[in-house]
């Protein structure tokens, strides 16, 4: 099908693109328009006008700053995924974004695109919750940085306001002697996984003090699994018992691919995986 | 606030200038193109899935199907018809060579993959080349013959050899 009609206006600078968002409820923005161009082609949505942001210079910055890497909001995955000081202080995300589609969707597709849509699918924002990353928003009154974990809100729903945009995200760089692991089982390389996972363990004496687990493709948003850690912070790796308290921390949802056990079976193979690999 | 649903847009296709062309800010650059008689770009699912549609833009590859005409404004636009660089001829015969082609409709898109691969300078093993291609359907089912071809190609221009 054919996108339908709507405006299109090139935003010169932030303020302007934030003007713009303020006066039209319906304005939607754009920015490398990988996950938004599908949806106007479908006719799944119906914007006024589409806000190009990508001549905001300052918006494709990458830079590490005060114990964080800041990646703006218009750098693309290419882009973050060859960075020298991303594959320096955090090259797990170069490794996460290798699995984000294919070349020609990573060389257009965006950071802050991926993070401010909230895919609950999208590798991306569970790996914004696992280390708790600052997302930054810029609005009419000025800027205001939201913590992952409370950023996301629901199916598709974040806490942006109308008149907000996503300008960069910032993700802390010392973890703490946190081991990080990521994995997610797709059907084709670079498709959204049928169930993902990100992961964080602090060892101590090679006990494990501390688990942490952000699954994706699993809900409405980035899956947290509490109940998960904390018992296997006191018992070993066990299929069966995981897969039952995976059950209790995550209301699984199907989809197209996979019914919600398959889903629960899966994130329980990922555990598996994960314990084993940082064990 | 209202803004004009048509726009007037400049860029270069295969080296050659297109200027003050009107487009309707919907369109995408895949229809665009072939609009303009650029029918080597082949449009598959117009979601992004099959990447038969696949451009360059500013010597990255891209799908059109996923930009708009407005979007290439003032860019660089390189289709298939215009993959004419020494090593690109080389991977077009490899292509042939091997059987790559079958019905033709990927090849457009299969093509531009490619090229990345070729532009990164590196190794690449046959599972990575899979990886690769991965956003680019073949219907043929070809993708053993496209592997041969891409890796062909590879040996042929000497990559990081």
């Amino acid at each position: 099908m054919k996108s339908p009609a709507f405006s299109y206006y090139e935003a010169k600078d932030l303020a302007d693109a934030i003007n713009v968002k303020k006066t039209d409820d319906d304005a939607v923005i754009l920015a490398g328009g990988q996950s938004l161009l599908p949806t106007l082609n479908m006719r799944l949505s119906n914007p006024s006008v589409l806000i190009d942001i990508s001549e905001i210079k300052e918006l494709r910055e990458i830079k590490i700053e005060d114990g964080f890497l800041c990646i703006g909001a218009m750098s693309s995955h290419s882009k973050v995924m060859n960075n020298k000081d991303v594959n320096e202080v955090l090259p797990i995300l170069c490794k996460i974004l290798s699995q984000v589609a294919h070349p020609a969707i990573r060389n257009k597709g965006t950071h802050g695109g991926s993070v401010a849509y909230g895919d609950p699918a999208a590798e991306l924002p569970a790996f914004a919750v696992l280390v708790d990353a600052q997302i930054v928003l810029s609005g009419f009154s000025g800027e205001r940085i939201v913590s992952a974990k409370e950023f996301y809100k629901g199916l598709f729903e974040t806490s942006i306001n109308s008149d907000e945009i996503l300008t960069s995200v910032k993700y802390p760089i010392n973890q703490n002697n946190k081991q990080l692991f990521f994995d997610e089982i797709t059907r084709r390389h670079g498709d959204y996984a049928m169930a993902g996972l990100v992961g964080s363990i602090v060892q101590k004496n090679k006990i494990n003090e501390e688990i942490n687990f952000v699954f994706f493709g699993t809900g409405d948003k980035p899956n947290e699994a509490p109940k998960t850690c904390e018992y296997l912070l006191n018992n070993e790796y066990n299929y069966t018992d995981i897969k039952d308290i995976l059950k209790t921390d995550i209301e699984f949802a199907s989809d197209i691919s996979s019914s919600s056990d398959m889903k629960a079976h899966l994130s329980a193979i990922l555990v598996g995986r994960m314990m084993k690999e940082l064990n | 606030m209202s803004y004009s649903n048509k726009v007037i847009i400049s860029m270069v296709i295969n080296n050659e200038n297109y200027d003050d062309l009107t487009v309707e800010t919907r369109q995408h650059l895949g229809d665009f193109l072939r609009d303009l008689g650029f029918k080597g770009t082949h449009l598959g699912c117009e979601q992004g899935a099959c990447g038969a549609c696949n451009v360059l833009v500013d010597g990255e590859s891209v799908r059109s199907c996923l930009m708009l005409a407005v979007q290439a404004n003032g860019k660089n636009i390189t289709t298939v018809e215009g993959l004419e660089t020494s090593e690109m001829e080389i991977v077009k015969d490899c292509f042939v060579k091997n059987n790559a082609m079958q019905c033709g409709f990927c090849s457009s898109g299969m093509l531009m993959t490619t090229y990345e691969i070729i532009k990164s300078k590196r190794k690449y093993s046959r599972e990575e080349i899979r990886e690769m291609i991965s956003g680019n359907y073949c219907r043929c089912t070809g993708y053993q013959a496209i592997v041969d071809a891409v890796e062909d190609s590879l040996n042929k221009i000497n990559v990081g050899m």
